[in-house]
């Protein structure tokens, strides 16, 4: 494990206090930007993972994301599970903080899903529960298999999105055949990501400090049609703005825009692709 | 791992990969499809108004949206963003939010990027236009019925989208399991799944869609019509042709109706032959499986939708086909009812542009 | 200094989707090798000015021209015009992030010689150049929004730096910077100045002005252009500056002598102002509306 501080966890909605649209929203954008600064930071740190080629590391994860999605196995799940726990205290991902992002942010499907499995899935019965419900050995694994299945794909995209600038990812996205116009879009989005949620975090918060008291729920609902609409307009005016910036640097509709990436395959990019191809290989015939 | 925006994001492990790489091949051509457009007719413009429009819906997403009663939710927005920019681009903007939410907050599975795509990029913005062009009926930029189709449209749009992803879900069982008999991926059968998914849909998730859009759309007829126009305009982002033709949108229902029967066809193909399905078989995946202790909520929830296992039906698989096809046709005859008690409410005007 | 005519404005005028006037009746003619500005209050059509000279909007009346040629939606059609125009004529815009729409400062400064062609090494040389030019070193695989405001001011200006471009177009390069950055930011302008460059700066801020220009374009809040002429003269007309709402202080310091004056409140209002012709000798004379 890493001696180095962690960084704040964002608190899982359940954990926050009821409050209003307003307070929820900010959190829910505040929640977002720690997300993305933690994967800044997490990226520059020296570790196994940051030091790959970003193209293997998204072929590595498809890879073993398949895996996951086709082994019929649990053990060789769980098993893929470990490999992703062992590649994150290589990465200096704290580890405690890795487990805990996966699980408490376990979308909500899975918990609403697996739960009920349990008992659902016919087969016969491994515990008895009153109610005249019943635990099956089915129901169990399927439970497990949904379990392990999300929480080991979720632990994979976290650790390319850990371990790697979102700028490297985009780039590294060139080698699935993704077109350059495109890559350029997802990275103009993601940039303007972050201003459209400034803007909109300013725009609640100064709402919030003019407020005093609780708004009532229609007053929240007509400030959620003003804010969404002034958001809206400012979208489509840097939009507009934006493309005038890129024409002023001689951008034409139909410009060659050339990927910038600089990747190179070392001898341990070759490796750690090998390795990767080899796990997923033998998880998908270890599953069958 | 956000603070799961709206809960259509289906995440890695619930559905097979077979059933991923179908969906993601029925979304390539609306993908091809919004490009072209977005080349034909905005061409050079398309980079950053796609990008904005999709860091837009992205955010919209985050919005927390209050319903009457103390519950709040989450909007996806693709009804919205396919009322101002028109469904073709939609389709583009939505699934680059949807793609980064998937990548980088691990908001839906990477592997499901199809099926996520093609619930709330493709079905939910093409039914929402659809429905808020009919019902606005060519109607002024600030007519109250637009405000109405707005609703309406978002709130079938993602009705619609939910029960598309119960039925990627009912299959599963079907299809895939254990030695043991124990569901590999989501493991709830089509009657189960489609109720619990539509059904608190209809009530919370969808209502919250029409919501967002109508009262941005009534926000933008009070401060900023031309954005409202845009969609309408011929040399704006949406051809022409959209202006309230009903033939078009028609033909939109019926593509996505043999959509809805070329998902699970697409899924018997590749397994066993039709015929070596036999009842009992398909019985012993989790098609009908309920414990006695369950069998009443089942019932509960089956109940208005009780003709989905179909069970008299000597093959079984057939039964789900058509039971999917049912609830297609339940939707749109409730879409169909919807937009014709709207229209006739001002029947003079409504004619006007169609 | 050579004296070809780098931008000639004959009577034009600018509206918004054909209703917003932005401009309207400007003529004015910008040498090669010039450092002028654009004075103006907020919203008196200064960066609609500038978009005009760089060829992203068209005049909705009158005749703009570049090196003699006229700037029209046509006349971009043809790639060998937009690509030499492009080349030669650089914008600065003044929101940093409208300019700034890459994913990292690197890519940024690659966007606009990339457009124009130029090979991969050549282009990372620019790059190279302009990070050193602008001491920008360490910013090199920032994503430009996680800049400070000032940081983004030296990217946006790096971004087209890599073009070498020879006519600069600043939109208020100066807002957000403290004054350190500030005075840097002059030595910049003095220094493409220097090298021969045209310079045209947009801004409301007096206090930079002499420093940055030797002729000065005034707009004031009607769209109009009221008076041209050399920095000191307009500096020290102080009823010019009240009436285009730029001086709001009744005191004022002469940009030449350092004195302080007190201006009385009932100041003539001064739409009509007439200058001498500037060092060029060219056709700054009088401009009334
Ligand atoms: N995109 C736009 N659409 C409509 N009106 C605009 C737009 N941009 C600017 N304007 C209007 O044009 C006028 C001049 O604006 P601008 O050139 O930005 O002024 P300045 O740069 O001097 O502050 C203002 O009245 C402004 O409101
Ligand atoms: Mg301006």
């Amino acid at each position: 494990m890493t001696s180095r501080a962690e960084p704040a966890l964002p608190q899982p909605a359940s954990v926050r206090r009821r409050n209003g649209m307003v307070e929820r929203t900010l959190a829910g954008i505040s929640q977002a930007m720690e997300h993305a600064l933690f994967a800044e930071e997490t990226a520059r740190r020296a570790g196994l993972l940051q030091a790959l080629d970003p193209r293997v590391k998204v072929l590595a994860m498809l890879a073993l994301l398949i895996a996951v999605a086709l082994s019929r196995s649990l053990a060789v799940i769980a098993g893929l599970y470990a490999v992703t726990l062992a590649l994150a205290w290589a990465s200096a991902i704290p580890l405690g903080f890795f487990i805990k992002r996966v699980w408490l942010f376990l979308p909500f499907f899975t918990g609403v899903i697996a739960l009920p499995a349990l008992f659902i899935t016919p087969g016969p019965p491994l515990a008895q529960l009153p109610l005249g419900l019943a635990i099956t050995r089915a129901g169990a694994t399927t439970a497990l298999f949904l379990l392990l299945r999300v929480s080991t794909s979720v632990s994979l995209a976290a650790l390319l999105i850990f371990t790697t600038p979102w700028n490297d990812v985009l780039k590294a996205l060139g080698v699935l055949r993704v077109p350059d116009a495109v890559i350029l879009i997802f990275g103009m989005t993601y940039r303007y990501i972050y201003l459209l949620l400034r803007t909109a975090n300013d725009m609640f918060l100064s709402r919030k400090s003019r407020v005093v008291g609780r708004l009532s729920g229609a007053e929240e609902r007509r400030m959620i049609g003003a804010s969404a609409g002034v958001l809206l307009g400012k979208s489509l005016h840097l939009s507009s703005e934006v493309y005038l910036a890129m024409q002023s640097r001689g951008y034409r509709s139909h410009s060659h825009t050339p990927s910038v990436a600089t990747f190179v395959m070392r001898r341990r990019d070759w490796a750690a692709l090998f390795i990767a191809a080899l796990i997923a290989a033998a998880a998908i015939v270890l599953g069958r | 791992m956000l603070n799961s925006p709206a809960y259509m994001h289906i995440p890695d492990g619930y559905l097979s990969p077979l059933t991923s790489l179908i969906l993601f091949i029925l979304v390539l051509p609306f993908w091809y499809r919004g490009v072209r457009g977005l080349r034909r007719r905005i061409n050079a413009r398309n980079v950053p108004l796609i990008a904005l429009m999709a860091a837009f819906s992205f955010i919209i997403m985050m919005f927390n949206v209050p319903l009457p009663g103390g519950t709040t939710g989450h909007a996806v927005a693709g009804a919205l963003v396919a009322i101002v920019l028109g469904p073709d681009i939609a389709v583009i903007a939505i699934s680059i939010a949807l793609i980064i939410q998937a990548i980088f907050f691990g908001d839906g599975g990477i592997l499901q990027i199809g099926a996520n795509c093609f619930n709330m990029a493709v079905v939910l913005p093409y039914i929402s236009y659809a429905i808020y062009r009919l019902i606005a009926a060519g109607r002024p930029i600030t007519s109250r019925r637009r405000v109405v189709g707005a609703a309406v449209g978002g709130w079938i749009g993602l009705t619609v989208a939910a029960f598309f992803a119960a039925v990627e879900f009912g299959i599963q069982p079907i299809f895939w399991h254990a030695a043991d008999g124990a569901p590999l991926y989501a493991p709830y059968s089509l009657s189960v799944a489609i109720p619990a998914m539509v059904i608190p849909h209809m009530l919370i998730a969808s209502v919250i869609e029409g919501l967002v859009a109508a009262l941005v759309v009534l926000y933008l007829q009070r401060a900023n019509t031309p954005v409202l126009e845009m969609a309408e305009r011929p040399a704006g982002a949406v051809e022409a042709e959209a202006s309230g033709s009903v033939s078009r949108l028609r033909w939109l229902w019926v593509g996505l109706i043999i959509l809805v029967i070329a998902t699970p066809l697409g899924l018997l193909a590749p397994g066993t032959a039709w015929g070596e399905w036999s009842s009992s078989q398909l019985a012993n995946m989790g098609l009908m499986f309920i414990p006695h202790g369950m069998a009443a909520l089942e019932n509960l929830w089956g109940a208005p939708l009780a003709g989905y296992d179909l069970p008299a039906l000597g093959n079984t698989s057939l039964g789900y086909v058509l039971s999917a096809l049912v609830g297609v046709a339940l939707v749109a005859i409730i879409a169909w009812l919807f937009t014709r008690l709207f229209a006739s409410a001002q029947p003079h005007e409504g004619q006007k542009e169609q | 200094m050579n004296n070809e005519t780098v931008f000639e404005l004959r009577d034009v005028a600018y509206a918004y989707e054909g209703k917003q006037t932005a401009l309207e009746h400007v003529s004015l003619s910008i040498q090669a090798g010039e450092r002028v500005a654009v004075l103006g209050s907020n919203g008196s059509g200064k960066s609609t000015l500038l978009k005009l000279l760089d060829g992203l909007y068209f005049a909705t009346h009158g005749v703009i021209r570049a090196y003699g040629q006229q700037l029209t939606e046509a006349a971009f059609d043809d790639d060998a015009f937009n690509f030499a125009f492009r080349r030669r004529v650089g914008l600065v815009f003044q929101d940093t992030d409208v300019q700034l729409f890459s994913p990292s400062v690197w890519e940024e400064m690659a966007f606009a010689p990339m457009q124009l062609a130029l090979g991969r090494q050549e282009v990372e040389a620019r790059v190279d150049d302009a990070l050193r030019a602008l001491r920008i070193e360490k910013l090199r695989d920032r994503a430009p929004h996680r800049l400070s405001g000032g940081e983004k001011r030296r990217v946006a200006l790096a971004s087209v730096l890599t073009l070498q471009p020879e006519v600069w177009l600043l939109d208020e390069p100066t807002t957000g910077l403290d004054p350190r950055s500030q005075s840097w930011l002059i030595d910049f302008i003095a220094e493409q100045g220097q090298a021969g460059k045209t310079v045209i700066t947009a801004t409301h801020d007096l206090s930079i002005v002499d420093a940055i220009a030797e002729r000065v374009f005034v707009f004031d809040e009607s769209h109009h252009l009221a008076a041209q002429g050399a920095a000191g003269d307009i500096l020290a007309d102080n009823g010019l500056l009240l009436a285009c709402n730029l001086s709001h202080a009744h005191r004022h310091r002469h940009a030449e002598t350092g004195e302080e004056h007190t201006h009385p409140h009932s100041h003539p209002p001064a739409h009509t102002h007439q200058h001498a012709a500037g060092s060029q000798g060219s056709t700054a004379d009088v401009q009334s509306h």
